[in-house]
């Protein structure tokens, strides 16, 4: 179990994590996904101990991470975003270097088990200098679940493996997920909708968003946006929507690879029907047409970038009128 | 759940038998910095250096020794002095890797996550670096053998020396472990320390420039420095609580910064 209530880490002016709460349960995989630089290794570190908070609480496994650092850090599995490890060691070496010093007595036979447990047992002896970077990662994997922690953090784990690396590293985060109380981080969207029961969106510092990907889907599309995709001109298509009752706004979104974005006017009002009946009305052919986050991709974009596509709509609204006006006064 | 038996464990399924309550995790640290010393060429060329660089002069020191008259042939303590004028050679490339390299490879982010305090951590180094230097020392007394067979050493004041060289060398070890806390740069950290011991060494010498202007503080001078602890006490055997207590506080002062250097440098990181 993990509990973040209004995390706050500044450095000097700069403030890297703002506020951010959620909570991890466990028996899930709790998906941290955000952009490069959003503020998720830094949440990491302070949730493992590595760093304390500014201001805000964070509970690990009930042990408050600033408080009691030692009870916490007995509790968490960490590996950490560049997987450091000691080059000249052998796998086994490190493995009991890290539990010796966490004080596990039967460390040798605890080495042996996660090695076997992260499909390493047979490079045991070889120096960590001689492992590929995806055996690499399933060391400092091991070097986490060495004493058995209820809690893991996993920093960005399957960044900078080759693609079956990355679905064997998903198959065993699930897999951890079910008996533990599992954190990991990543860029990647996909990735999250894919392995994750519960996904936070966080982007500078800020959570934008928490829910299963279900769950974020279905909020999206209650009184959300509509993607359209024509044939031919989008241009064209968009002014046709706009023009519709019910239609706040349609803008081409280069994000979204030339697809119309649609605005309802209201909160309840679904314009799907007219704007199909309308478009092919027309003699335009119409290619696709639903609410616009129905893949977290999208749903991220929509969160984190809801400012800035509102500003380009803004400013499409107001060329818009502009065009309007100068065609009044022609 | 237990599983004590020494049955193979099944594949893919953890046995949630994590036996706790092993050894203190310092000494963890110290076994493997000690076996990377002694696994590495440098610490074998650092004992050869030393070694060879003795021995000349030990071999000067001796012919010209049995050229005077035999009683000459007494001194047992001028092998580990001249052990401890090299050691700002030597301290500062036993230690400049210690805590520069965990800093720049990122072991240190793993580490400080561990149950484990950062003084536990900083013990564990500093004492495998103290050993290595014991060992180095040890090595010394091949000397006072050499001396054993050809005359008759003062015990008391072999082992006042030896007592000193040891103090000392632990003392300019802790000091050179603040360098490697401070950057992430090795040849900084050895460059720094080099510097910061000779200049401890050399206290007395500044010290003299003083003396005229400013008696008071040239004395105190002389007492922060090195050499006023051990060239002319225990080096000639003659032992002294407070000189033993200068390199003790040292080593304990110099570990405890060492320590607060490494709790900041991580809280900003």
């Amino acid at each position: 179990m993990i509990e973040v209530e209004n995390l706050t880490k500044r450095y000097g002016e700069v403030a890297a994590v703002k506020g951010v709460s959620f909570t991890a349960q466990p028996g899930q995989v709790t998906g941290f996904l955000g952009p490069n630089g959003a503020g998720k290794t830094t949440t990491m570190r302070m949730l493992t101990g590595y760093m304390p908070p500014t201001s805000g609480s964070a509970k690990v496994a009930g042990f408050d991470v600033f408080d009691q650092s030692m009870q916490v850090r007995q509790r968490v599995g960490y590996l950490a975003e560049s997987v450091p490890l000691y080059r000249d060691m052998t796998a086994r070496g490190y493995l009991i270097y890290v539990g010796e010093i966490r004080g596990i007595r039967n460390v040798g036979r605890r080495a042996d088990e996660v090695l076997d447990r992260v499909g390493l047992i047979d490079r045991a002896h070889s120096r960590i200098r001689t492992l590929s970077k995806g055996m690499r990662q399933r060391v400092g994997l091991a070097q986490a679940l060495l004493h058995n922690p209820p809690v893991l953090i996993l920093d960005e784990p399957t960044i900078g493996l080759d693609p079956y690396q990355v679905l064997e590293l998903r198959s065993l985060v699930r897999d951890l997920g079910r008996d533990h109380t599992l954190l990991f981080s990543t860029h990647i969207l996909s990735e999250a909708e894919q392995v994750c029961d519960k996904v936070v969106i966080i982007n500078q510092g800020e959570i934008t968003a928490q829910g299963s990907p279900a769950e974020l889907r279905r909020d999206m599309a209650r009184g959300g946006r509509i993607l359209m995709r024509v044939e031919g001109d989008a241009e064209t298509a968009a002014g046709i929507v706009r023009e519709l009752p019910g239609v706040e706004s349609a803008v081409v979104d280069p994000i979204l690879d030339g697809g119309i974005v649609i605005t309802p006017s209201g909160v309840n009002s679904d314009p799907r029907t007219a704007i199909a009946e309308t478009i092919v009305g027309k003699g335009i052919k119409l290619v696709e047409l639903r609410p616009l986050a129905v893949n977290l991709e999208e749903i991220f974009l929509e969160f984190t970038r809801q400012q800035a596509v509102n500003e380009i709509a803004a400013e499409a609204d107001e060329k818009r009128k502009n065009d309007e006006s100068d065609e009044e006064s022609a | 759940m237990s599983v004590m038996t020494d049955q193979p464990h099944q594949s893919h399924v953890l046995s949630q038998d994590v036996k706790m309550g092993g050894s203190a995790p310092f000494w963890a640290v110290f076994k493997r910095e000690l076996g990377l010393y002694f696994r590495s060429p440098v610490a074998y060329a650092i004992a050869f250096a030393m070694l060879f660089f003795l021995g000349v002069l030990f071999n000067g020191y001796l012919s010209q020794a049995l050229n005077a008259q035999a009683g000459v042939i007494a001194d047992a303590g001028y092998m580990p002095f001249l052990l401890t004028f090299l050691l700002f050679l030597i301290a500062p490339l036993l230690t400049m890797r210690l805590l520069a390299e965990e800093a720049r490879e990122g072991t240190l982010e793993v580490l400080m996550t561990l149950p484990m305090h950062e003084g536990q951590f900083i013990i564990g180094k500093f004492l495998a670096a103290w050993a290595y230097y014991t060992v180095l020392l040890l090595l010394t007394l091949v000397h006072f053998f050499v001396l054993q067979s050809l005359g008759t050493p003062d015990l008391g004041q072999t082992f006042g020396a030896y007592l000193g060289a040891w103090l000392y060398g632990g003392a300019v070890i802790a000091v050179c472990m603040i360098w490697t806390a401070v950057t992430e740069d090795q040849i900084i950290a050895a460059f720094l320390s080099a510097a910061t011991v000779l200049v401890l060494y050399l206290a007395d010498v500044a010290a003299l420039f003083i003396t005229n202007t400013n008696p008071q503080l040239a004395e105190f001078v002389r007492e922060l420095g090195l050499s006023a602890h051990y060239g002319s006490t225990m080096s000639a055997g003659i032992i002294r609580l407070e000189d033993i207590l200068y390199f003790v506080f040292m080593i304990i002062g110099a570990l405890f910064i060492t320590t607060r250097i490494v709790e900041t440098r991580r809280w900003r990181a």
